[in-house]
Protein backbone atom coordinates (compact mmCIF):
# COMPACT_ATOMS: atom_id res chain seq x y z
CA UNK A 1 0.00 0.00 0.00
CA UNK A 2 1.53 3.31 -1.13
CA UNK A 3 0.82 6.50 0.78
CA UNK A 4 -0.12 9.98 -0.40
CA UNK A 5 -0.20 13.08 1.77
CA UNK A 6 -3.33 15.19 2.09
CA UNK A 7 -2.94 18.59 3.73
CA UNK A 8 -6.52 19.54 4.59
CA UNK A 9 -9.56 17.35 4.92
CA UNK A 10 -11.47 19.19 2.13
CA UNK A 11 -8.78 18.48 -0.46
CA UNK A 12 -9.60 16.40 -3.53
CA UNK A 13 -5.94 15.76 -4.39
CA UNK A 14 -3.11 14.18 -2.44
CA UNK A 15 0.65 14.41 -3.00
CA UNK A 16 3.08 11.52 -3.44
CA UNK A 17 5.63 12.76 -0.97
CA UNK A 18 6.72 9.57 0.76
CA UNK A 19 7.36 7.50 -2.34
CA UNK A 20 6.59 7.39 -6.06
CA UNK A 21 3.49 5.52 -7.16
CA UNK A 22 2.98 3.25 -10.18
CA UNK A 23 -0.27 2.81 -12.07
CA UNK A 24 -2.20 -0.02 -10.45
CA UNK A 25 -0.73 0.54 -6.99
CA UNK A 26 -3.13 0.54 -4.07
CA UNK A 27 -2.98 3.96 -2.40
CA UNK A 28 -3.98 5.21 1.02
CA UNK A 29 -3.99 8.66 2.62
CA UNK A 30 -2.66 10.05 5.85
CA UNK A 31 -4.38 11.56 8.85
CA UNK A 32 -8.06 12.45 8.73
CA UNK A 33 -8.37 10.99 5.24
CA UNK A 34 -7.08 7.60 6.32
CA UNK A 35 -10.43 6.11 5.28
CA UNK A 36 -9.78 6.81 1.59
CA UNK A 37 -8.33 3.93 -0.37
CA UNK A 38 -8.02 3.92 -4.11
CA UNK A 39 -6.07 2.51 -7.00
CA UNK A 40 -3.68 4.70 -8.95
CA UNK A 41 -4.65 4.93 -12.64
CA UNK A 42 -1.38 6.63 -13.65
CA UNK A 43 2.20 6.72 -12.49
CA UNK A 44 2.54 9.48 -9.89
CA UNK A 45 6.11 10.74 -9.52
CA UNK A 46 7.46 11.96 -6.18
CA UNK A 47 5.99 15.40 -5.48
CA UNK A 48 3.09 14.98 -7.94
CA UNK A 49 -0.62 14.84 -7.21
CA UNK A 50 -3.27 12.15 -7.46
CA UNK A 51 -7.04 12.75 -7.58
CA UNK A 52 -8.77 11.39 -4.47
CA UNK A 53 -12.27 11.79 -5.96
CA UNK A 54 -13.74 12.27 -9.41
CA UNK A 55 -13.50 15.94 -10.49
CA UNK A 56 -15.75 16.98 -13.37
CA UNK A 57 -14.45 19.23 -16.16
CA UNK A 58 -14.57 22.82 -14.84
CA UNK A 59 -14.56 21.59 -11.25
CA UNK A 60 -12.30 23.08 -8.61
CA UNK A 61 -9.11 21.32 -7.65
CA UNK A 62 -8.57 21.72 -3.92
CA UNK A 63 -5.27 21.58 -2.07
CA UNK A 64 -4.68 23.33 1.26
CA UNK A 65 -8.50 23.42 1.34
CA UNK A 66 -8.30 26.10 -1.38
CA UNK A 67 -8.62 26.27 -5.14
CA UNK A 68 -5.38 25.67 -7.01
CA UNK A 69 -7.14 25.75 -10.40
CA UNK A 70 -9.88 24.15 -12.49
CA UNK A 71 -10.10 20.79 -14.22
CA UNK A 72 -9.79 21.13 -18.00
CA UNK A 73 -11.26 17.67 -18.53
CA UNK A 74 -13.05 15.07 -16.44
CA UNK A 75 -10.65 13.67 -13.87
CA UNK A 76 -11.22 10.27 -12.25
CA UNK A 77 -10.14 9.25 -8.77
CA UNK A 78 -6.64 7.82 -9.09
CA UNK A 79 -5.62 10.01 -12.06
CA UNK A 80 -2.41 12.02 -12.14
CA UNK A 81 -3.42 15.67 -11.62
CA UNK A 82 -1.12 18.19 -13.27
CA UNK A 83 -0.84 20.71 -16.11
CA UNK A 84 -2.41 18.29 -18.63
CA UNK A 85 -5.77 18.35 -16.83
CA UNK A 86 -5.69 21.48 -14.62
CA UNK A 87 -5.36 25.16 -15.47
CA UNK A 88 -4.67 28.20 -13.37
CA UNK A 89 -7.43 30.73 -12.79
CA UNK A 90 -4.99 33.48 -11.86
CA UNK A 91 -2.59 35.73 -13.75
CA UNK A 92 -4.36 34.76 -16.99
CA UNK A 93 -3.34 37.57 -19.31
CA UNK A 94 -4.43 35.37 -22.22
CA UNK A 95 -8.00 35.16 -20.89
CA UNK A 96 -8.13 38.90 -20.18
CA UNK A 97 -7.05 39.54 -23.79
CA UNK A 98 -9.65 37.12 -25.17
CA UNK A 99 -12.40 38.72 -23.07
CA UNK A 100 -11.35 42.19 -24.22
CA UNK A 101 -11.49 41.12 -27.88
CA UNK A 102 -14.89 39.50 -27.31
CA UNK A 103 -16.22 42.71 -25.79
CA UNK A 104 -15.40 44.80 -28.84
CA UNK B 1 1.08 32.92 28.92
CA UNK B 2 4.67 31.81 28.74
CA UNK B 3 7.72 33.94 29.29
CA UNK B 4 11.16 33.98 27.78
CA UNK B 5 14.41 35.38 29.09
CA UNK B 6 15.40 38.49 27.16
CA UNK B 7 17.16 41.82 27.32
CA UNK B 8 14.77 44.65 28.18
CA UNK B 9 15.79 47.81 26.33
CA UNK B 10 15.29 51.40 27.54
CA UNK B 11 12.25 51.85 25.22
CA UNK B 12 10.55 48.69 26.49
CA UNK B 13 11.48 46.49 23.53
CA UNK B 14 12.92 43.11 24.45
CA UNK B 15 15.88 41.63 22.61
CA UNK B 16 16.73 37.95 22.45
CA UNK B 17 20.40 38.71 21.80
CA UNK B 18 22.71 41.41 23.12
CA UNK B 19 24.71 42.45 20.09
CA UNK B 20 27.25 45.21 19.61
CA UNK B 21 26.91 46.38 16.02
CA UNK B 22 29.70 47.93 14.00
CA UNK B 23 27.64 49.52 11.25
CA UNK B 24 28.93 50.71 7.92
CA UNK B 25 27.14 53.82 6.66
CA UNK B 26 28.56 53.42 3.18
CA UNK B 27 30.37 50.81 1.11
CA UNK B 28 33.56 52.87 1.56
CA UNK B 29 33.54 52.35 5.33
CA UNK B 30 33.39 48.56 5.10
CA UNK B 31 37.16 48.11 5.56
CA UNK B 32 37.22 50.08 8.81
CA UNK B 33 34.13 48.26 10.05
CA UNK B 34 35.65 44.83 9.43
CA UNK B 35 38.91 45.82 11.15
CA UNK B 36 37.18 47.21 14.24
CA UNK B 37 34.81 44.24 14.58
CA UNK B 38 37.70 41.79 14.36
CA UNK B 39 39.30 43.43 17.42
CA UNK B 40 36.30 43.35 19.72
CA UNK B 41 34.76 40.32 21.38
CA UNK B 42 31.25 39.65 20.15
CA UNK B 43 31.13 42.65 17.81
CA UNK B 44 29.02 42.08 14.68
CA UNK B 45 30.08 43.91 11.50
CA UNK B 46 27.34 45.06 9.13
CA UNK B 47 28.77 45.80 5.70
CA UNK B 48 27.04 46.30 2.37
CA UNK B 49 27.42 47.78 -1.11
CA UNK B 50 25.06 50.74 -0.70
CA UNK B 51 24.87 54.26 0.70
CA UNK B 52 26.52 56.08 -2.18
CA UNK B 53 25.36 57.30 -5.60
CA UNK B 54 21.89 55.91 -5.13
CA UNK B 55 18.67 57.52 -6.35
CA UNK B 56 16.71 59.14 -3.53
CA UNK B 57 14.06 56.42 -3.07
CA UNK B 58 16.81 53.80 -2.91
CA UNK B 59 18.81 55.85 -0.41
CA UNK B 60 15.73 56.03 1.80
CA UNK B 61 15.40 52.24 1.69
CA UNK B 62 19.10 51.90 2.55
CA UNK B 63 18.70 54.26 5.50
CA UNK B 64 15.63 52.36 6.69
CA UNK B 65 17.51 49.04 6.51
CA UNK B 66 20.63 50.33 8.29
CA UNK B 67 18.88 52.31 11.01
CA UNK B 68 16.25 49.60 11.41
CA UNK B 69 18.88 46.91 11.87
CA UNK B 70 20.53 48.98 14.61
CA UNK B 71 17.12 49.70 16.19
CA UNK B 72 16.30 45.98 16.32
CA UNK B 73 15.86 44.96 19.99
CA UNK B 74 18.63 42.35 19.57
CA UNK B 75 21.14 45.19 19.32
CA UNK B 76 22.40 46.75 22.55
CA UNK B 77 24.91 49.22 21.17
CA UNK B 78 26.10 50.50 17.81
CA UNK B 79 29.21 52.18 16.43
CA UNK B 80 28.45 53.78 13.05
CA UNK B 81 31.26 54.49 10.62
CA UNK B 82 30.91 56.62 7.51
CA UNK B 83 33.13 58.50 5.14
CA UNK B 84 31.49 60.73 2.56
CA UNK B 85 28.71 62.85 3.95
CA UNK B 86 25.99 61.61 1.62
CA UNK B 87 23.00 63.89 2.04
CA UNK B 88 20.36 62.26 4.21
CA UNK B 89 22.59 59.29 4.87
CA UNK B 90 25.35 60.40 7.24
CA UNK B 91 26.35 58.57 10.41
CA UNK B 92 24.62 61.38 12.31
CA UNK B 93 21.39 60.87 10.31
CA UNK B 94 21.45 57.19 11.20
CA UNK B 95 22.22 58.01 14.84
CA UNK B 96 19.21 60.37 14.90
CA UNK B 97 16.97 57.55 13.69
CA UNK B 98 18.33 55.09 16.25
CA UNK B 99 18.47 57.51 19.19
CA UNK B 100 14.82 57.17 20.37
CA UNK B 101 15.54 53.54 21.29
CA UNK B 102 17.87 54.79 24.02
CA UNK B 103 20.69 52.40 23.16
CA UNK B 104 24.41 53.21 23.15
CA UNK B 105 25.45 54.96 19.93
CA UNK B 106 28.75 56.39 18.67
CA UNK B 107 29.65 57.79 15.26
CA UNK B 108 33.01 58.00 13.51
CA UNK B 109 33.74 59.76 10.24
CA UNK B 110 36.83 58.38 8.52
CA UNK B 111 37.95 61.72 7.10
CA UNK B 112 37.16 63.45 10.39
CA UNK B 113 39.25 60.89 12.32
CA UNK B 114 42.27 61.43 10.09
CA UNK B 115 41.88 58.47 7.76
CA UNK B 116 41.70 54.71 8.10
CA UNK B 117 44.08 54.31 11.02
CA UNK B 118 42.57 57.15 13.03
CA UNK B 119 39.04 55.89 12.38
CA UNK B 120 39.93 52.34 13.40
CA UNK B 121 41.48 53.63 16.62
CA UNK B 122 38.58 55.90 17.52
CA UNK B 123 35.91 53.34 16.68
CA UNK B 124 37.75 50.52 18.45
CA UNK B 125 37.88 52.56 21.66
CA UNK B 126 34.12 53.22 21.47
CA UNK B 127 33.48 49.56 20.70
CA UNK B 128 35.64 48.33 23.59
CA UNK B 129 33.78 50.60 26.00
CA UNK B 130 30.37 49.52 24.67
CA UNK B 131 31.29 45.81 24.71
CA UNK B 132 32.15 46.05 28.39
CA UNK B 133 29.07 48.10 29.28
CA UNK B 134 26.63 45.74 27.58
CA UNK B 135 28.35 42.71 29.07
CA UNK B 136 26.67 43.74 32.33
CA UNK B 137 23.17 43.58 30.81
CA UNK B 138 21.32 40.51 32.09
CA UNK B 139 18.42 38.51 30.75
CA UNK B 140 15.13 38.85 32.58
CA UNK B 141 11.71 37.31 32.18
CA UNK B 142 9.53 38.90 29.49
CA UNK B 143 6.22 37.85 27.93
CA UNK B 144 6.16 36.25 24.48
CA UNK B 145 3.84 39.10 23.44
CA UNK B 146 7.03 41.15 23.01
CA UNK B 147 8.13 38.94 20.12
CA UNK B 148 7.86 39.95 16.48
CA UNK B 149 8.38 36.61 14.71
CA UNK B 150 9.50 36.80 11.08
CA UNK B 151 9.08 34.00 8.62
CA UNK B 152 10.60 33.19 5.26
CA UNK B 153 10.81 30.30 2.82
CA UNK B 154 13.54 29.50 0.35
CA UNK B 155 14.82 26.64 -1.79
CA UNK B 156 11.28 25.36 -1.47
CA UNK B 157 10.37 21.92 -2.70
CA UNK B 158 7.29 19.75 -2.68
CA UNK B 159 7.60 19.21 1.08
CA UNK B 160 7.59 22.95 1.88
CA UNK B 161 3.93 23.70 1.32
CA UNK B 162 2.92 20.41 2.92
CA UNK B 163 4.96 20.34 6.10
CA UNK B 164 7.43 23.06 7.06
CA UNK B 165 5.29 26.04 5.97
CA UNK B 166 1.96 24.96 7.52
CA UNK B 167 3.80 23.83 10.68
CA UNK B 168 5.27 27.31 10.79
CA UNK B 169 1.82 28.85 10.41
CA UNK B 170 0.68 26.82 13.40
CA UNK B 171 3.71 27.97 15.41
CA UNK B 172 2.79 31.56 14.54
CA UNK B 173 -0.76 31.03 15.80
CA UNK B 174 0.61 29.72 19.10
CA UNK B 175 2.65 32.92 19.46
CA UNK B 176 -0.25 35.17 18.43
CA UNK B 177 -2.50 33.47 21.01
CA UNK B 178 -0.02 34.78 23.60
CA UNK B 179 -0.18 38.31 22.25
CA UNK B 180 2.74 38.09 19.82
CA UNK B 181 3.02 39.21 16.21
CA UNK B 182 4.08 37.37 13.09
CA UNK B 183 5.56 38.99 9.98
CA UNK B 184 5.64 37.58 6.44
CA UNK B 185 7.31 39.35 3.49
CA UNK B 186 8.03 38.08 -0.06
CA UNK B 187 4.94 39.57 -1.73
CA UNK B 188 6.06 38.06 -5.05
CA UNK B 189 4.81 34.81 -3.59
CA UNK B 190 1.35 36.13 -2.73
CA UNK B 191 0.36 36.16 -6.39
CA UNK B 192 -2.54 33.84 -6.95
CA UNK B 193 -3.69 33.87 -3.36
CA UNK B 194 -4.43 37.53 -2.73
CA UNK B 195 -7.99 36.55 -1.81
CA UNK B 196 -6.81 34.17 0.90
CA UNK B 197 -4.80 37.07 2.35
CA UNK B 198 -7.32 39.88 1.88
CA UNK B 199 -10.00 37.81 3.64
CA UNK B 200 -7.82 38.08 6.74
CA UNK B 201 -7.21 41.82 6.39
CA UNK B 202 -8.30 43.69 9.50
CA UNK B 203 -9.59 46.61 7.42
CA UNK B 204 -10.14 47.50 3.73
CA UNK B 205 -6.98 49.63 3.52
CA UNK B 206 -4.85 46.61 4.41
CA UNK B 207 -6.66 44.51 1.81
CA UNK B 208 -6.14 47.16 -0.89
CA UNK B 209 -2.46 47.50 0.01
CA UNK B 210 -1.94 43.75 -0.30
CA UNK B 211 -3.44 43.69 -3.81
CA UNK B 212 -1.53 46.84 -4.82
CA UNK B 213 1.74 45.39 -3.47
CA UNK B 214 1.44 42.26 -5.60
CA UNK B 215 0.52 44.33 -8.67
CA UNK B 216 3.50 46.62 -8.09
CA UNK B 217 5.91 43.71 -7.83
CA UNK B 218 4.37 42.21 -10.95
CA UNK B 219 4.82 45.48 -12.87
CA UNK B 220 8.47 45.66 -11.77
CA UNK B 221 8.98 42.16 -13.10
CA UNK B 222 7.21 43.06 -16.36
CA UNK B 223 9.37 46.19 -16.75
CA UNK B 224 12.42 43.97 -16.64
CA UNK B 225 11.10 42.22 -19.75
CA UNK B 226 10.10 39.15 -17.78
CA UNK B 227 6.52 38.04 -17.28
CA UNK B 228 6.53 36.23 -13.97
CA UNK B 229 3.12 34.87 -14.82
CA UNK B 230 4.67 32.93 -17.67
CA UNK B 231 7.53 31.70 -15.53
CA UNK B 232 5.65 30.77 -12.38
CA UNK B 233 5.62 28.01 -11.43
CA UNK B 234 9.16 27.60 -12.76
CA UNK B 235 10.12 24.66 -14.93
CA UNK B 236 11.69 22.83 -12.01
CA UNK B 237 8.62 23.58 -9.88
CA UNK B 238 6.44 21.93 -12.53
CA UNK B 239 8.78 18.97 -12.91
CA UNK B 240 8.54 18.66 -9.13
CA UNK B 241 4.76 18.46 -9.33
CA UNK B 242 3.55 22.06 -8.80
CA UNK B 243 0.81 22.73 -11.34
CA UNK B 244 -0.28 26.37 -11.00
CA UNK B 245 0.87 29.67 -9.48
CA UNK B 246 -2.02 29.38 -7.01
CA UNK B 247 -0.62 26.09 -5.76
CA UNK B 248 2.90 27.44 -5.41
CA UNK B 249 1.80 30.65 -3.70
CA UNK B 250 -0.62 28.87 -1.41
CA UNK B 251 2.18 26.64 -0.19
CA UNK B 252 4.27 29.75 0.49
CA UNK B 253 1.67 31.86 2.30
CA UNK B 254 0.75 28.94 4.56
CA UNK B 255 3.76 30.13 6.58
CA UNK B 256 1.21 32.25 8.41
CA UNK B 257 -1.93 31.00 10.06
CA UNK B 258 -5.52 32.22 10.06
CA UNK B 259 -5.23 35.20 12.45
CA UNK B 260 -6.15 38.62 11.06
CA UNK B 261 -3.59 40.63 9.09
CA UNK B 262 -3.24 43.78 11.16
CA UNK B 263 -0.96 45.92 9.02
CA UNK B 264 0.72 46.12 5.63
CA UNK B 265 4.30 47.42 5.73
CA UNK B 266 6.70 48.83 3.18
CA UNK B 267 10.00 46.99 2.78
CA UNK B 268 12.04 47.28 6.01
CA UNK B 269 9.35 49.32 7.77
CA UNK B 270 8.62 48.63 11.45
CA UNK B 271 4.99 47.94 12.43
CA UNK B 272 3.18 50.90 13.99
CA UNK B 273 0.70 48.56 15.70
CA UNK B 274 1.24 46.25 18.66
CA UNK B 275 -1.99 44.30 18.22
CA UNK B 276 -1.44 40.52 18.15
CA UNK B 277 -1.84 38.96 14.72
CA UNK B 278 -0.21 38.69 11.33
CA UNK B 279 1.68 41.49 9.61
CA UNK B 280 2.71 41.47 5.96
CA UNK B 281 5.46 43.36 4.15
CA UNK B 282 6.16 44.35 0.56
CA UNK B 283 9.43 42.93 -0.65
CA UNK B 284 11.28 40.56 -2.94
CA UNK B 285 11.51 36.80 -2.79
CA UNK B 286 15.31 37.09 -2.62
CA UNK B 287 16.12 35.51 0.73
CA UNK B 288 18.90 37.71 2.13
CA UNK B 289 17.11 40.96 1.22
CA UNK B 290 13.83 39.63 2.51
CA UNK B 291 15.08 38.48 5.91
CA UNK B 292 17.14 41.68 6.27
CA UNK B 293 13.96 43.68 5.66
CA UNK B 294 12.28 41.78 8.49
CA UNK B 295 15.26 42.30 10.83
CA UNK B 296 15.09 46.03 9.98
CA UNK B 297 11.39 45.96 10.87
CA UNK B 298 12.33 44.70 14.33
CA UNK B 299 11.86 40.92 14.15
CA UNK B 300 13.88 39.36 16.96
CA UNK B 301 13.65 35.84 15.54
CA UNK B 302 12.94 34.26 12.18
CA UNK B 303 12.05 30.82 10.90
CA UNK B 304 13.38 29.98 7.46
CA UNK B 305 11.40 27.13 5.92
CA UNK B 306 13.49 25.29 3.39
CA UNK B 307 12.97 22.13 1.40
CA UNK B 308 16.48 22.00 0.04
CA UNK B 309 18.32 23.04 3.21
CA UNK B 310 19.12 26.76 2.95
CA UNK B 311 22.25 28.23 4.60
CA UNK B 312 20.76 31.69 5.20
CA UNK B 313 21.47 33.27 8.59
CA UNK B 314 21.07 36.91 9.55
CA UNK B 315 23.87 38.51 11.61
CA UNK B 316 21.63 39.78 14.43
CA UNK B 317 18.33 37.95 14.00
CA UNK B 318 18.63 34.24 14.84
CA UNK B 319 17.46 32.34 11.76
CA UNK B 320 15.93 28.96 12.55
CA UNK B 321 15.93 26.66 9.54
CA UNK B 322 12.98 24.28 9.33
CA UNK B 323 12.65 21.51 6.75
CA UNK B 324 10.09 18.89 5.84
CA UNK B 325 12.58 17.04 3.67
CA UNK B 326 14.33 14.32 5.64
CA UNK B 327 17.10 13.93 3.08
CA UNK B 328 17.89 17.65 3.25
CA UNK B 329 17.99 17.46 7.03
CA UNK B 330 20.45 14.58 6.91
CA UNK B 331 22.64 16.33 4.32
CA UNK B 332 22.52 19.70 6.10
CA UNK B 333 22.43 18.51 9.69
CA UNK B 334 24.93 21.19 10.81
CA UNK B 335 22.80 23.95 9.30
CA UNK B 336 19.10 23.00 9.44
CA UNK B 337 17.69 23.26 12.96
CA UNK B 338 14.32 21.55 12.85
CA UNK B 339 13.11 18.47 10.94
CA UNK B 340 9.33 18.13 10.63
CA UNK B 341 9.39 15.43 7.93
CA UNK B 342 7.85 13.07 10.49
CA UNK B 343 4.43 14.29 9.33
CA UNK B 344 4.91 12.22 6.17
CA UNK B 345 5.80 9.02 8.02
CA UNK B 346 2.97 9.03 10.59
CA UNK B 347 5.47 9.93 13.32
CA UNK B 348 3.97 13.31 14.18
CA UNK B 349 0.85 15.26 13.24
CA UNK B 350 0.99 18.67 11.61
CA UNK B 351 -0.21 20.20 14.88
CA UNK B 352 2.68 18.50 16.68
CA UNK B 353 5.07 19.76 14.01
CA UNK B 354 3.78 23.28 14.70
CA UNK B 355 4.41 22.86 18.39
CA UNK B 356 7.94 21.57 17.69
CA UNK B 357 8.66 24.70 15.62
CA UNK B 358 7.17 26.95 18.28
CA UNK B 359 9.16 25.28 21.07
CA UNK B 360 12.37 25.84 19.11
CA UNK B 361 11.47 29.51 18.61
CA UNK B 362 10.82 29.94 22.33
CA UNK B 363 14.14 28.29 23.25
CA UNK B 364 16.04 30.48 20.80
CA UNK B 365 14.31 33.55 22.25
CA UNK B 366 15.75 32.63 25.66
CA UNK B 367 19.26 32.34 24.29
CA UNK B 368 19.61 28.89 22.72
CA UNK B 369 21.98 29.29 19.76
CA UNK B 370 20.80 28.26 16.30
CA UNK B 371 23.17 25.96 14.43
CA UNK B 372 24.30 28.79 12.14
CA UNK B 373 24.79 31.17 15.05
CA UNK B 374 27.09 28.66 16.72
CA UNK B 375 29.08 28.54 13.48
CA UNK B 376 29.02 32.36 13.13
CA UNK B 377 27.78 31.88 9.56
CA UNK B 378 26.40 35.42 9.31
CA UNK B 379 25.87 35.43 5.57
CA UNK B 380 22.53 37.15 5.04
CA UNK B 381 22.60 40.90 5.39
CA UNK B 382 21.49 42.50 2.11
CA UNK B 383 19.66 45.70 1.23
CA UNK B 384 16.80 45.66 -1.25
CA UNK B 385 17.41 47.93 -4.23
CA UNK B 386 14.69 49.54 -6.25
CA UNK B 387 16.73 51.70 -8.64
CA UNK B 388 20.06 51.90 -10.45
CA UNK B 389 23.36 53.27 -9.19
CA UNK B 390 23.95 56.72 -10.64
Amino acid sequence: MKKVFVVYSDDNVGTAVVESIRAGDAVRCNGERGDIQLTARDDIAYGHKIALTDIAKGGTVLKYGLSIGSATRDIQAGDHVHTHNVESNRGRGDLAKRDAVGAE
Amino acid sequence: MTAFMGYVRPNGDVGIRNHLLILSGTVYANGVVERVASSIQGAVPITHANGRCQVAPDLRVTRRFLAGTAMNPNVAAVVIIDHFQEQGMTAEDLADDIDPTGKLIATVNIRGAGGFIGAVEKATRYAQDFARQISMYAREAAPMSKILFGTECGTSDTTSGLASNPANGIAGEILIAQGGRMLMAECTEWMGCENWLTEKASNPAVAEAIVAGVQHMERRALASGEDIRGSQPTGDNMAGGLTTIEEKSMGAVKKIGDSPIIEYLEVGEAPSQTEPGNYVMYGPGMGAESISSMAAAGCQVLTFCTGGGHTSNHPIMPTIKVTGNRQSYELMRDTVDVDVSGVFYDEITLAEAGQIVYDEVERVCSGYLTKSEALRDNNSFAIHRIGPSI
